[in-house]
C-alpha cells in the first residue's frame, strides 16, 4: 500500500499530534511509516504543514501532485496546500465555513470553529475532531476506527477518554451530514 | 525492537546505545530535542550521565571534547549555524585526536526553515578534516550514532553526523537495540603535553601529518565497509547516480515511480571518499550525477568528464531536494526528457499570510512596540539578536539581525558610523550569555553610547523552551549582576500586561540616554507564554472584542503590534479570533487610534 496525507492548519492547533498519532496507527497496522514535522520559526497562529507517508518510501516530504488526502484543521491553510494533492484522487477533509470557496477536488467540510463556540467540543480537541470526520468521510483512508482509537490510547493514556469521545463526535457529525 | 521514533529521538536513543555518556551542546532548531531527549532517556533507563546545555557551542564543543580526551564516550550537539561558532576548538582538535570517543552532531537546514543560512556542515568536516555520516532517514540516523562513536574510537578522530531537518524531524518506525548494556564510563586524563598541549610549529606539524595519515586510512575503511558492499547491488544500466543523506530518498523514489533506468549508490559518508576507487567505478557508466544537498561536497572531491552537479550547473544549488528537482537534474543532463510528473496547480487567489509571529500574549511583542513608540523610527536604528524577539521584524522593531551577539556589537559600531541616531540594541537572554557579554565589555572598555534592552524570559524559547543558565541557578547567575560586573548600572523593569507601563520604562531609558556617556542597559523580566511554570498567574485572563462602529480600518494595529488574532473580517473591520487570543488584555490601551478595542469578558 501507498498512501500520503498533508497535515495543514496553524500553529497551536495540533498538526503534529495527528502525525503522531497516525504514525502510531501505522505501526499497529504492520505498515512502514515517514512522517514529517516543520518545526522552526512558526510560533502560535503560523501555517504549519506535516506529511504523513504511509507504505514503501523514502523520502519523508510529500511532492506536488502526490497525496491522496488533505486534513485540514483550517480553510485557508487548505488552498495553500492543495497543490500537494493528486489530481486524480485527492481528496479534503477541512474545517471552513459553508461559504468557502469551492475547488476540482472531492472536499468534505466542516465548520468545526461554529461548533466548537457553541461549546460542542473543546476546541484544543480539534485536531482529533477532524480526525474523526476524516474517518467517516474518506473511503479510503487507511486506518480502522479501532486502530486509531488504540493509537490515541498509546499516545497519552490519560486523556485518551476525553479524546475518544470527540473523535466519535467528528464521526458521528459527519455521518449525519452524508 | 520496533519503535516509533522522531529522528531527534533515534539519535538520542542510538547515543544511549552506543554508550555516550557526556552531552553537551546548545539548542538551534533542527537539533534541539536531541539532548532534551538524551536526558529522558538516560532518566528513563536511570543511567548515570552528564547531558547538560552550555552557554554556547564552543562551550559545549569543549566540555566534550575533554570527556573525549580523558577517554570518555561524548557528544556535542548543535545547528549548522551553531558549529561557525564551535569552528575555532573543532579546527584544532582536529590535528589533536582524542583517546575516547567524540560525535560531533550538526544538524542542517537546506531550505532555510528556520536559520539564517544554509549551509552545508559536510564541507565544515572537510574543511576539518574529520569523516561525516549522512543519514537519509531516523533508522539510519541511529545506526550510523552508533558507527559512529565506533569509527569515532577506533581512529581516535572526532566524527561528524550530519542529519538534515527532514531527518531530525521526520518520524519512522526503527529497529532498535532490545536491551541495554551500557554503563557510565570513567574518565581517567592522561597527562601528555606534546599532545594534548602542542604549541605550534614542532607540535602541531607532526599532528597535522598525523591527521593526514588518519584520513588516508578512514578512506580505505570507508571503500572497504560503507561503499563496496553496495556496489555488488549495481545493475549496470548507463547513469549512476551517487546520493547522500535525504537526497537518496528523493532519488529512489522518483527513479521508482516514473520508471528511470539509473543506478544508485549512496555514500554514507561523504567525507573522506576515496576518490580513485569511486572513479574507477565510472568507466562502465556514461553518466554519473551527484544528488546532495546542499553543498557540492562529493562532487568537489572527485573529477570525471562524466560528472554532473551543482558544479556543473545540472542539479539546483540552493534550497532542499524535492522529487520534481530530481527529475530536472536527470533532464538537465540529457538522461530523460524534461518532466512535470511532480507539478501541480497552485491555489492562485490571495490567502492570508501568516509570516512566523510571536505567539499572543508574549511579552516581547509589548517591549518592541514601547521602543518604536518611544524611539521614533528617524531617528534610531533598532539592532537585534537571534531568537523570538527576532520575530519583531513584523512590527518593522528591528533594522539588523546578523547571528548571535551581533546586536550588541553593531549596536557599537553604528553609535561610531551613525552617532545622530539613537541605537536601541534587543537581545535575549540566551543569547546574552550565549554571545553578549564579551561585546557588552567591548562597549563598556570603550564607552558606545546605546541603549541595550535584554529580554529576559528565563528560557530558550524559540528552540523549544531549553534551560538557561540563570534559570537553573537563579542565586548564582544572574544578569543584572553580570552586566554590573561589565561596568555599568543595569535598570530592570518586571514586565506587566499594561502596554503603558512598558512605554513609560522606555521613555525612562530615554531620559537616561540622553545624558549618557557610555551603554544604557536595562534587563525586562519577563516569561513566555508557553513556559507553565515561569507564566503561571502572568497571564491574561481577558478577552478582547472590535467595537465595529469605532474600528476604521487604519491597519495601525495589524501593522503595530501585529497580533496573530487580528484580522480584518468580511465587513472590512478588525476582529479578534478568540481561539488564538491569549487574554493579555495588552492591546486595550495604546495601541488602538480610536480606541476601538473593547474588553468583552473575564476569561
Ligand atoms: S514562544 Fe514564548 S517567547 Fe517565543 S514568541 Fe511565543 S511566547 Fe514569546
Ligand atoms: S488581548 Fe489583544 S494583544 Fe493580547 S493576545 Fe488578545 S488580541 Fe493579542
Amino acid at each position: 500500500m501507498k498512501y500520503q496525507i498533508v497535515i495543514a492548519g496553524i500553529g497551536g492547533q495540533g498538526a503534529v499530534f495527528l502525525v503522531k498519532v497516525l504514525s502510531i496507527a501505522s505501526a499497529l497496522a504492520h505498515q512502514k511509516c515517514l512522517g514529517t514535522e516543520n518545526h522552526g520559526m512558526s510560533q502560535r497562529g503560523g501555517s504549519v504543514s506535516c506529511y504523513v507517508k504511509i507504505g514503501d518510501f523514502y523520502a519523508p516530504a510529500i511532492d506536488e501532485g502526490q497525496a491522496d488526502l488533505l486534513i485540514a484543521l483550517e480553510g485557508n491553510e487548505a488552498l495553500r496546500n492543495i497543490q500537494y494533492l493528486n489530481k486524480d484522487k485527492g481528496v479534503i477533509v477541512m474545517n471552513a465555513p459553508k461559504n468557502f470557496p469551492k475547488v476540482s477536488f472531492e472536499t468534505h467540510s466542516v465548520d468545526a470553529f461554529k461548533k466548537a463556540k457553541a461549546n460542542e467540543f473543546p476546541i484544543d480537541a480539534l485536531n482529533v475532531y477532524m480526525l474523526g470526520v476524516t474517518l467517516a468521510l474518506d473511503p479510503h483512508f487507511p486506518f480502522s476506527c479501532k486502530e486509531i482509537e488504540e493509537a490515541i490510547t498509546q499516545m497519552n493514556a490519560k486523556v485518551a477518554e476525553k479524546n475518544i469521545v470527540v473523535l466519535h463526535q467528528g464521526i458521528n457529525d459527519a455521518k449525519d451530514k452524508k | 525492537m520496533k519503535q516509533i521514533l522522531m529522528g531527534n529521538d533515534a539519535i538520542a536513543l542510538g547515543l544511549i546505545h552506543a554508550g555516550v555518556d557526556m552531552v553537551s551542546g546548545y539548542p538551534g532548531t533542527p537539533s534541539s530535542e536531541i539532548l532534551g531527549n538524551f536526558q529522558k532517556f538516560r532518566d528513563k533507563f536511570k543511567l548515570e550521565a552528564y547531558a547538560q546545555w552550555a552557554t554556547n557551542e564552543k562551550v559545549g564543543f569543549e566540555v566534550a571534547y575533554a570527556g573525549a580526551i580523558s577517554g570518555k564516550r561524548t557528544c556535542a550537539t548543535m545547528k549548522q549555524v551553531g558549529l561557525n561558532v564551535a569552528s575555532d576548538p573543532l579546527m584544532s582538535a582536529s590535528y589533536i585526536g582524542l583517546k575516547g570517543a567524540m560525535l560531533l552532531i550538526s544538524c542542517d537546514d537546506p531550505g532555510f526553515y528556520s536559520s539564517q543560512t544554509e549551509q552545508d556542515s559536510r564541507s565544515f568536516a572537510k574543511f576539518a578534516r574529520i569523516p561525516v555520516l549522512d543519514p537519509s532517514t531516523p533508522q539510519e540516523a541511529y545506526d550510523m550514532v552508533k558507527l559512529g562513536v565506533e569509527l569515532s574510537h577506533q581512529f581516535e578522530s572526532i566524527v561528524m553526523l550530519r542529519p538534515v531537518m527532514r531527518v531530525s524531524h521526520a518520524r519512522e518506525i526503527c529497529e532498535v537495540d532490545d536491551s541495554l548494556h551500557v554503563k557510565a564510563n570513567q574518565g581517567n586524563f592522561e597527562r601528555n603535553i606534546p599532545r594534548w598541549g602542542a604549541v605550534p610549529p614542532a607540535g602541531r606539524f607532526r599532528q597535522g601529518l598525523e591527521q593526514i595519515d588518519r584520513l588516508e586510512a578512514i578512506k580505505a575503511w570507508n571503500w572497504d565497509h560503507l561503499i563496496k558492499p553496495k556496489t555488488h547491488a549495481l545493475k549496470g544500466e548507463n547513469v549512476l547516480c551517487l546520493t547522500s543523506g535525504t537526497g537518496d530518498g528523493y532519488v529512489r523514489e522518483a527513479i521508482s515511480e516514473l520508471d528511470i533506468h539509473a543506478d544508485v549508490l549512496k555514500l554514507d559518508m561523504p567525507y573522506p571518499l576515496p576518490k580513485e576507487k569511486l572513479e574507477e567505478l565510472f568507466v562502465h557508466y556514461n553518466k554519473v550525477i551527484v544528488f546532495e544537498e546542499s553543498f557540492p561536497c562529493i562532487e568537489e572531491q572527485l573529477s570525471s568528464p562524466k560528472l554532473y552537479g551543482k558544479l556543473t550547473k545540472h542539479v539546483h544549488v540552493i534550497d532542499e531536494f524535492s522529487k520534481d528537482k530530481v527529475l530536472s537534474a536527470f533532464a538537465n543532463a540529457g538522461v530523460i526528457a524534461p518532466s512535470h510528473a511532480y507539478k501541480s496547480e497552485k491555489y492562485t487567489e490571495e490567502l492570508p499570510k501568516r509570516p512566523p509571529n510571536m505567539c499572543p500574549g508574549c511579552p516581547h511583542r509589548d517591549v518592541h512596540y514601547a521602543i518604536t513608540k518611544v524611539f521614533k523610527k528617524k531617528k534610531s536604528i533598532y539592532t537585534s539578536d537571534i531568537g523570538c524577539y527576532t520575530l519583531g521584524l513584523n512590527q518593522a522593531a528591528i533594522d539588523t539581525i546578523l547571528c548571535m551577539g551581533a546586536s550588541i556589537s553593531m549596536a557599537s559600531g553604528f553609535s561610531i558610523s551613525d552617532p545622530d541616531k539613537t541605537v536601541i540594541a534587543t537581545i535575549g537572554d540566551s543569547t546574552f550569555m550565549h554571545s553578549g557579554v564579551a561585546p557588552l565589555i567591548n562597549a563598556v572598555y570603550q564607552n558606545h553610547k546605546f541603549i541595550l534592552v535584554i529580554l529576559d524570559n528565563s528560557t530558550t524559547a524559540m528552540t523549544g523552551r531549553q534551560t538557561t543558565p540563570e534559570r537553573t541557578n537563579p542565586h548564582q547567575i544572574d544578569i543584572k549582576r553580570i552586566v554590573e560586573g561589565c561596568g555599568v548600572s543595569c535598570h530592570e523593569y518586571v514586565y506587566v500586561q499594561d502596554i503603558n507601563k512598558t512605554v513609560d520604562f522606555m521613555k525612562s531609558l530615554h531620559e537616561m540616554y540622553k545624558t549618557a556617556t557610555a551603554p544604557v542597559v536595562a534587563v525586562v523580566r519577563e516569561f513566555c507564554v508557553l513556559d507553565r511554570e515561569n507564566a503561571m498567574g502572568r497571564l491574561g485572563n481577558v478577552t478582547v472584542e472590535v467595537d465595529e462602529d469605532k474600528c476604521v480600518a487604519c491597519d495601525s494595529c495589524i501593522t503595530n503590534y501585529k497580533c496573530p488574532p487580528m484580522h480584518y473580517n468580511d465587513a472590512g473591520k478588525m476582529e479578534i479570533d478568540p481561539f488564538l487570543c491569549a487574554g493579555c488584555g495588552s492591546c486595550l490601551d495604546v495601541i488602538c487610534p480610536t480606541d476601538a478595542f473593547v474588553k468583552k469578558e473575564e476569561k
